[in-house]
């Protein structure tokens, strides 16, 4: 394997699996962050909705950010309705979107979830999320049953960011993010560096754990490791 | 060199039941119309006369010259119609992109007359099996086009416009004797376009076939006979000097319509464009290309001009998908009046196969995605689709849209993160009132934010854009703050160095 190795482009080795790791990473959306994939078991779950919920300064953004960037990386195309308006392009950028590949839609209240209808239905979508922003109207639970079925005939991976959990048990999977903790450096005046936060699985299709998996996570403003479980 | 002659007879007869397929095989007499601006229903006035008929209506008893009372005494089933110019221009133009479907350069000096010349020197080796089926291949795809033709072949123009006249597929044999051999028993009418004094007099003398024509001394034929008759008579012999005029294809692609009356709705207009995008996608398959873009030219009631420029992810030859974008367009802006006339141009590109990458997962269909975006666009506004992009300017909150390429970029490595903690941008910005201690912001007040500050980090001063006036958005000062709010949040605050007043930018998530 190794001298075969050789011959081949770094690229291809990198994509070869084995055949039984093969079915887990086509069924999972890696999010970006080893940390959190390890709670879903590999990623957001292919064809089925997400949540991932936390409140203002929960990492919620940076970790939907992550999971568009590892879609992208990973060569799906990936959309985003956008409820809000409120992506910031050069965070993105900084965070590894590649900016050009990413369909963005900037949609309101039904609006989005029209549009996150239309892109599902389009098919070819690895992952579409759907960031409700802040406030978010009373949602009918039709809207999360046609999405979902939509999301199962296409194979997307589909996932919707709120402050608080909504889709209930429409989803396969929600992550909760617990309030975050700001670090600022201190040796001079406060610069912010980071925030700590924690990722709480509140809902996973593959485990029947009855105490749900947690990991802390430190979300860095700066270069190195901008993600880092602790 | 061999040529292909390709002659429409009834040109604008014809180009009414292009427009009009479904009046094929009924008795239909096309009547002149003088006023060029009226629709071709059927002619209201007494002294429009039947200038071209269809079989069936010529054995129903319609002639050449009739009246309309009289056409439908004679047969009470015709259907009488007019051709405008709108139907006269595209059924040339459709013949002209017959012509490149064979050749890469056409002859269109006569495409007036409905005739057009091309070289099909190469084609033989696509139809190996001989001149007389390249001419079959012509008939069978202008069939495609709803023109009926009569296709020729020979060594110059002369003769292949002589044989389309004498039968519907023709090929003159090389050389100069069998050339002749092939004129000799037509009958001496074949010789020229419409009858003329030339004609007449060889009829007074006797000459029947083009065969006794080329018998006759040409120096006593052109001194009885003139200029006209010395260039008959050297047809007659097989010789031809007119020379082969080639010509590249248009840019682009127009079908135009004009209707009976004015159209309100969408539903109705949008059967009409469909006639529309089905001729121009069949125009285009003659060039093996596909439409890459659509201009649209609605001609309003009672007068103006909505001309809509509609965009197409990717090159496609799927009607459905065009006919949706375009309705897609009409919903979003309909037309501010009555639509009585339509043009579309059809942008012409070739349709290059994507080869899908063997790492890369495939992504959605260009087609669907092209009307999914038409979609998005009509749903949400077309400046709310499409890839972010980050303006070159120090302007933090500064963004732009640009148009979402189906595809996109090439893979590139993965770049790595360079920081994870991303900001979510209030926009606009919210304005606030903010309480100043001695070390920064203390407190801060807004419409939906009220909170104490624990930690503030800045000022982080910021100036840019100066070479431009205010009233422009230029020449902005400001101090951005990182600040820790009891509420939990981290948000990002600036005050206008100018002006003095606060305004949330948003918050670290």
């Amino acid at each position: 394997m190794s001298r075969a190795a050789h011959k081949f482009e770094p690229e291809l080795v990198a994509q070869l699996v084995t055949a039984e790791r093969l079915a887990d990473r086509q069924g999972c959306c890696p999010t970006g962050i080893d940390a959190i994939d390890r709670l879903l078991g590999g990623g957001w779950p292919r064809g089925a909705l997400s949540e991932l919920c936390g409140r203002r300064s929960s990492g919620r953004t940076s970790v939907l950010l992550a999971s568009l960037a590892a879609s992208l990386g990973a060569g799906h195309a990936t959309a985003l309705v956008d409820a809000d308006g409120m992506l910031d392009p050069r965070g993105a950028a900084a965070a590894g979107v590649p900016l050009d590949r990413l369909l963005w839609v900037r949609a309101g209240g039904r609006q989005a979830l029209r549009a996150t209808d239309l892109l599902i239905a389009a098919g070819g979508f690895g992952l579409v999320a759907l960031d409700l922003g802040e406030d978010i109207a009373r949602i009918p639970s039709a809207a999360w049953v046609r999405l979902k079925h939509a999301a199962e005939r296409q194979r997307t991976a589909v996932i919707i960011a709120a402050p608080r959990r909504i889709v209930g048990a429409f989803a396969a999977s929600a992550i909760d993010l617990l309030a975050g903790r700001p670090l600022f450096d201190g040796a001079g005046p406060p610069l912010l560096a980071a925030i700590q936060t924690a990722a709480l699985v509140r809902r996973h299709r593959r485990t029947n754990d009855v105490a749900p998996a947690r990991t802390n996570l430190i979300v860095k403003a700066d270069r190195g490791r901008p993600w880092e479980a602790i | 060199m061999r040529l292909a002659c390709v002659f429409v007879p009834q040109l604008a007869l014809q180009s009414v039941l292009r427009r009009e397929p479904e009046s094929r095989g009924f008795a239909v007499a096309l009547f002149d119309n003088a006023d060029s601006s009226a629709r071709h229903a059927a002619p209201q006035s007494p002294r429009a006369r039947v200038i071209a008929a269809t079989e069936e209506a010529r054995r129903g008893g319609v002639r050449i010259g009739m009246t309309g009372a009289q056409a439908g005494a004679a047969c009470p089933t015709l259907r009488k119609v007019c051709a405008t110019p709108a139907d006269v221009a595209t059924a040339q133009a459709a013949l002209g992109d017959l012509g490149f479907a064979f050749a890469p350069r056409i002859d269109t000096g006569g495409i007036a007359q409905g005739r057009i010349f091309f070289e099909i020197g190469d084609l033989e080796r696509l139809y190996p099996q001989g001149e007389a089926a390249i001419a079959q291949a012509i008939q069978a795809r202008a069939a495609r086009l709803g023109l009926g033709v009569r296709v020729a072949i020979a060594s110059s123009k002369g003769l292949a416009r002589v044989a389309t006249r004498a039968r519907e597929l023709a090929v003159v044999p090389h050389g100069g004797a069998r050339a002749r051999a092939f004129l000799a028993h037509l009958p001496v009418a074949v010789l020229e376009e419409q009858p003329s004094d030339v004609g007449t007099a060889l009829k007074r003398w006797g000459i029947a076939t083009v065969g006794a024509l080329a018998m006759l001394p040409a120096a006593e034929v052109a001194l009885r006979l003139g200029t006209a008759g010395a260039r008959v008579h050297r047809l007659s012999t097989g010789i031809d000097d007119e020379p082969f005029v080639p010509q590249l294809p248009a840019d682009a692609l127009e079908e135009e319509t004009e209707l009976d009356y004015a159209i309100y709705e969408i539903e109705p207009l949008s059967f009409v464009l469909r006639g529309l995008i089905d001729r121009a996608l069949a125009r285009l398959a003659c060039r093996s290309l596909a439409c890459a873009g659509i201009t649209l030219r609605l001609k309003l009631d009672p007068r103006g001009l909505d001309v809509r420029e509609i965009l197409i992810a990717a090159p496609t030859r799927e009607a459905a998908t065009l006919l949706e974008l375009v309705r897609l367009d009409l919903a979003r802006r309909p037309p501010d009046a009555g639509v009585v006339g339509a043009t579309l141009i059809a942008l012409p590109a070739r349709v290059r196969s994507t080869q899908l990458d063997f790492l890369r997962p495939a992504g959605p269909a260009p087609d669907r995605l092209a009307a999914t975006l038409a979609r998005l666009a009509a749903l949400v506004g077309p400046e709310n689709v499409g890839a972010p992009q980050a303006p070159d300017t120090w302007r933090e909150e500064a963004i732009a849209v640009a148009p979402y390429s189906v595809t996109g970029a090439p893979r590139t490595p993965e770049s790595a993160a360079r920081s994870a903690l991303a900001v979510r941008r209030f926009r606009p910005a919210q304005e606030i009132e903010v309480l100043m201690g001695r070390d920064g912001p203390t407190a801060l007040r807004g419409t939906e934010t009220t909170a104490r500050v624990l930690i503030a980090a800045g000022p982080y001063r910021l100036r840019g854009e100066w070479w431009r006036p205010p009233e422009e958005d230029g020449d902005f000062a400001r101090d951005y703050w990182d600040v820790h709010a009891s509420d939990g949040a981290v948000y990002r605050l600036h005050q206008d160095s100018r002006s003095g007043r606060w305004f949330l930018d948003g918050y670290y998530d």
